[in-house]
């Protein structure tokens, strides 16, 4: 008897996950409980079990897909083991437990040869599609080798080519297509589609190949796609914080009490605020489709967070409206759900303009690159001691930082971006007007 | 003193020896073991041998055949010196032996040589003439190779009742042969002794010599070449035992039911080569071994201990090098993390007969069987090539088959001068997936003997243009 398996409840506001992974393929027997596939939502990577035993008949998703809670993840033959319990669906859905998250199951970085030897070498293959030579696929065995990376299953993707051949192309879109899950909708018609050039490494070189999958695609697609749709211009310049720092320095203990370390990124964060209003052209897209710009009355700020799976951007919503206070507050909790992997989508969704903050680990300057559909980035870099020449002939230090301006040149022209950046540095340069702002 | 490395490799033949390196290439801390000589059966007693053997006595055919004819004078008899024959044999396997030592070693692979046979999954004991030391690895990969079938009655001594080890290191040239099995391997050797004046004997036991290895056509090429240059060949034989008589042997037979005796002063028996499953202790780490003698592997050549690869002959069928290397190569991924399984569409096989047998990709039977029922097959023979007639090696052909629906290309089948060099075109075509209007429609050089595959191409789709083809085909094909 033919039981469904579903895809459980992933957690709160979570309706879909992408699938990263199967753990079992037709013909394996599965025990209760066991895992058998990898599931990526926005929150966090998370092995799928079966509720119940036996034979796994139908895989009925491929790697890459989007999958809804409620559909059915795969068909088992229901074995002797399950006979007892006739597994309804719903059962199936309720009884698997909702999340066990998979250690960083996104990226098998190259230098971690030792844990996926381990992997290969205890894992009875899990992954493998079966070969092709048997089977009537007409594909090149360069494109036969880059579906089993991938995780697709070739003899499921429809061929464009000559007599049915099924091509390159074709299986880079069949796993890569329309999964800009977590973006807004002011992109061009289609879904980015990822340009696929030939990689031609030096033949024998020691290299590792780990599927581009999950968090790392996404990465890679988005980034792709910003920077295939917005010609990016950066502007950078030098700002005297001597004030800020003294000003931070003084509010340390004051923000302490409140048990609260304050950061520089709040300040920065008001500066820029304060600043957008006189240029909404900076808080503002381009929306493709309809051939008109959007301006947002709205302040919905990015900051760009590392992790170990990767970049992440999480957003504080309605930035002007809370204080200083309430963003160092929220700044330290969405860093630290972006570190554990508990960002809820919408805590990811709906930035108006973004801050980039890579002078907490270095660098004098950066180009960094607009999260789409955005139209600026702004850069803040580390801060320096300085000498500089006083008026009347004597040398003076001065605390120096450094920020770029990064802007899509189809809505901003570079004046604009000279005028604006020349506004936010006397800006942050004299955080005591900031004050004149509050509301 | 133990050793301890990530990858062991037992074995140091064109498996083990490529899966070595390419495992030494992706960072491993690598060993091979191997008990006799670096390079295996086939650098150093069968395919680079029987290369050498059979191009000498090539070269020796044509001086002594052909020559004439070309207009060249060989004042006095041509002689074979066999002492130098063998030495300069030698000095061809010792350049490629000594080619993989110098391979191994510029990859760091740690060479040990010695007989290595497990403990348990993780531990084999090396016994060499200086003792016997303690190896462990994470990875092992099993490619201990086969060896030659005795059968019962003819114990190989490999001075007169030989295998092709034997055969391959006659150091004088025998007056009467007789070759037990006329598979590959048998007339290949046949090939070359009878070419150095040997009368030899082929006793098969099957109704065609190559019989189930090769196209059947291709094979009678060869077989009517044999017995033109006065081999014996009898069919539907089977070899029952032997006695030493004075300095020779008497073979008895069963010839299609009639009892005989044959005279000669050697024998050589060539009925196929078995998989070492049956050595380096493979049960002590719980390597299973199917009846035949093959360990049991999956499609990534893993075997049931997880992580213990085979390759190469002990793993299956077809045993042939080149398969050997591939799976080498590809076990060596596997174990660095790589996503990889078996995925060839075919093995390409390669009989040095006179004249050679390539194939690649499905016989007409085979593709029948697989549910191709409508085919279209080409034939291209080699006495319509230039370069062929210049060489006077005009025997044989360029058989192509391809599906009818599609005209994608199915199998090539050559039986002819240098088939053995043509066939990788063929393979590759394969692979791709390509229709036979690909391999016509690609530009071949002239003039050479590679002008035969985009003729074969041509014929297929019914309009060669060095032959002439039936008015038949006029007209129906050339769209697709």
């Amino acid at each position: 008897m033919a039981v469904d398996v579903k895809l459980p409840e992933l957690g709160e506001g979570v309706t879909e996950g992408e699938l990263v992974k199967w753990l079992v393929k037709p013909g394996d027997t599965v025990k209760p409980d066991q895992p058998v596939a990898e599931v990526m939502t926005d929150k966090a990577t998370v092995e799928v079990p079966t509720p119940v035993a036996g034979v796994v008949k139908d895989l009925k998703f491929k790697v890459g897909e989007m999958i809804a809670v409620e559909k059915v993840l795969l068909t088992l033959d229901g074995s002797s083991a399950s006979a007892s319990t006739p597994a309804p669906a719903a059962h199936a859905a309720t009884a698997a437990p909702a999340t066990r998250p998979a250690p960083t199951a996104a990226a098998p970085a190259p230098r971690s040869a030792p844990a996926s030897l381990h992997m290969a070498a205890t894992a009875n293959s899990p992954t493998i599609y079966p070969p092709v030579a048997d089977s009537k696929v007409l594909a090149t065995p360069s494109t036969r080798r880059l579906a089993r990376e991938m995780g697709v299953d070739i003899n499921q993707v429809p061929g464009s080519g000559l007599a049915g051949r099924v091509t390159r192309e074709d299986v880079v879109t069949n796993n890569g297509g329309g999964t800009s899950a977590g973006m807004d909708t002011y992109s061009a018609k289609a879904p980015f589609k990822m340009p696929a050039p030939a990689y031609n490494g030096p033949t024998g070189a020691a290299e590792e190949r780990v599927p581009l999958i999950g968090i790392r695609r996404k990465i890679a697609e988005n980034l792709q796609m910003a920077k295939h749709i917005i010609p990016h211009f950066t502007l950078m310049d030098e700002a005297e914080v001597t004030e800020l720092v003294q000003m931070r320095e003084s509010l340390k203990e004051f923000a302490e009490k409140s048990g609260l370390k304050i950061t520089y990124l709040p300040f920065v964060m008001k500066a820029l605020i304060s600043t957008i209003r006189n240029f909404p052209m900076f808080n503002a897209s381009i929306d493709d489709n309809a051939k008109e710009i959007v301006y947002k009355k709205y302040f919905n700020l990015g900051f760009a967070a590392d992790t170990p799976n990767g970049l992440v951007v999480p957003v504080i919503k309605n930035a002007d409206q809370k204080s200083i206070l309430e963003l160092s507050h929220e700044i330290i909790e969405l860093s630290k759900k972006a570190r554990d992997g508990k960002l809820k989508s919408e805590e990811m969704r709906g930035a108006t303009i973004t801050v980039t903050n890579i002078g907490s680990v270095g660098g004098t300057y950066a180009t960094p690159i607009i999260n789409h559909p955005e139209v600026a980035i702004l850069g803040m870099y580390k801060i320096t001691d300085k000498l500089f020449l006083k008026p009347d002939g004597t040398v003076g230090s001065a605390k120096q930082m450094n920020f770029t301006i990064t802007a899509d040149h189809r809505l901003i022209d570079g004046a604009v971006a000279a005028n604006f950046l020349k506004a936010f540095i006397q800006k942050i340069q004299k955080p005591g007007h900031l004050m004149m702002d509050l509301r | 003193m133990a050793q301890t490395f990530d990858t062991v490799v037992i074995g140091a033949g064109p498996g083990g020896y490529v899966a070595a390196i390419r495992s030494a290439q992706l960072g491993k801390k690598t060993a091979i073991i191997e008990r006799e000589f670096l390079g295996g059966v086939c650098l150093n007693v069968g395919c680079i041998p029987s290369k050498a053997m059979i191009s000498a006595t090539h070269f020796l055919h044509k001086a002594q055949h052909q020559a004439a004819e070309m207009g060249i004078q060989i004042k006095g008899d041509i002689k074979v010196d066999m002492p130098q024959l063998l030495k300069w044999k030698t000095s061809v396997c010792d350049k490629m032996s000594g080619g993989v030592k110098l391979l191994l070693g510029g990859n760091q692979v740690t060479i040990l040589m010695g007989e290595a046979e497990f403990n348990n999954p993780k531990e084999l004991t090396l016994t060499s003439k200086t003792g016997s030391d303690t190896i462990t690895a994470k990875n092992f990969i099993v490619a201990t190779g086969s060896r030659p079938i005795e059968i019962p009655g003819f114990k190989f001594d490999e001075k007169e009742i030989m295998s092709s080890t034997g055969a391959l290191a006659l150091d004088a040239i025998p007056k009467k042969m007789v070759v037990i099995g006329g598979g590959y391997i048998g007339l290949e050797i046949t090939g070359y002794i009878a070419k150095l004046g040997t009368e030899v004997i082929v006793v098969e036991a099957g109704p065609a010599l190559l019989n189930g290895v090769v196209d059947p056509e291709c094979a009678q090429v060869v077989s009517r070449k044999l017995t033109k240059a006065g081999v014996k060949v009898l069919l539907n034989a089977k070899a029952k035992g032997q006695k030493k008589v004075g300095d020779g042997y008497e073979v008895s037979i069963d010839n299609n039911g009639k009892e005989e005796v044959l005279k000669c002063d050697k024998i050589l028996v060539t009925v196929g080569r078995k998989p070492n499953g049956d050595q380096t202790k493979l049960a002590a780490a719980g390597i299973q071994v199917d009846e035949r003698g093959f360990v049991k592997v999956d499609a990534q050549r893993r075997t049931n201990v997880p992580h213990i690869f085979a390759i190469g002959d002990v793993a299956g069928q077809p045993m042939l090098a080149h398969k050997a290397s591939y799976e080498g190569v590809m076990v060596a991924e596997i174990i660095s993390g790589a996503n990889r399984v078996y995925d060839a569409k075919t093995v390409p096989a390669v009989v040095f007969t006179d004249p050679e047998i390539a194939s690649a990709g499905m016989t007409e039977a085979e593709a029948k069987a697989k549910g191709f029922t409508d085919l279209k097959v080409g034939k291209f023979p080699f006495a319509a090539n230039g370069k062929a007639v210049s060489l006077m090696e005009t025997d044989g052909f360029v058989k192509m088959i391809a599906d009818a629906k599609t005209n994608i290309l199915l199998g090539v089948h050559i039986v002819g001068p240098e088939a053995s060099n043509l066939i990788s075109e063929a393979v590759v075509a394969i692979e791709m997936g390509a229709r036979i209007e690909d391999l016509a429609l690609s530009i071949h050089p002239h003039p050479t003997l590679g002008e035969t595959m985009m003729e074969a191409a041509e014929a297929t789709l019914g309009h060669a243009i060095h032959i002439i083809q039936k008015p038949l085909n006029r007209g129906k094909e050339a769209t697709h």
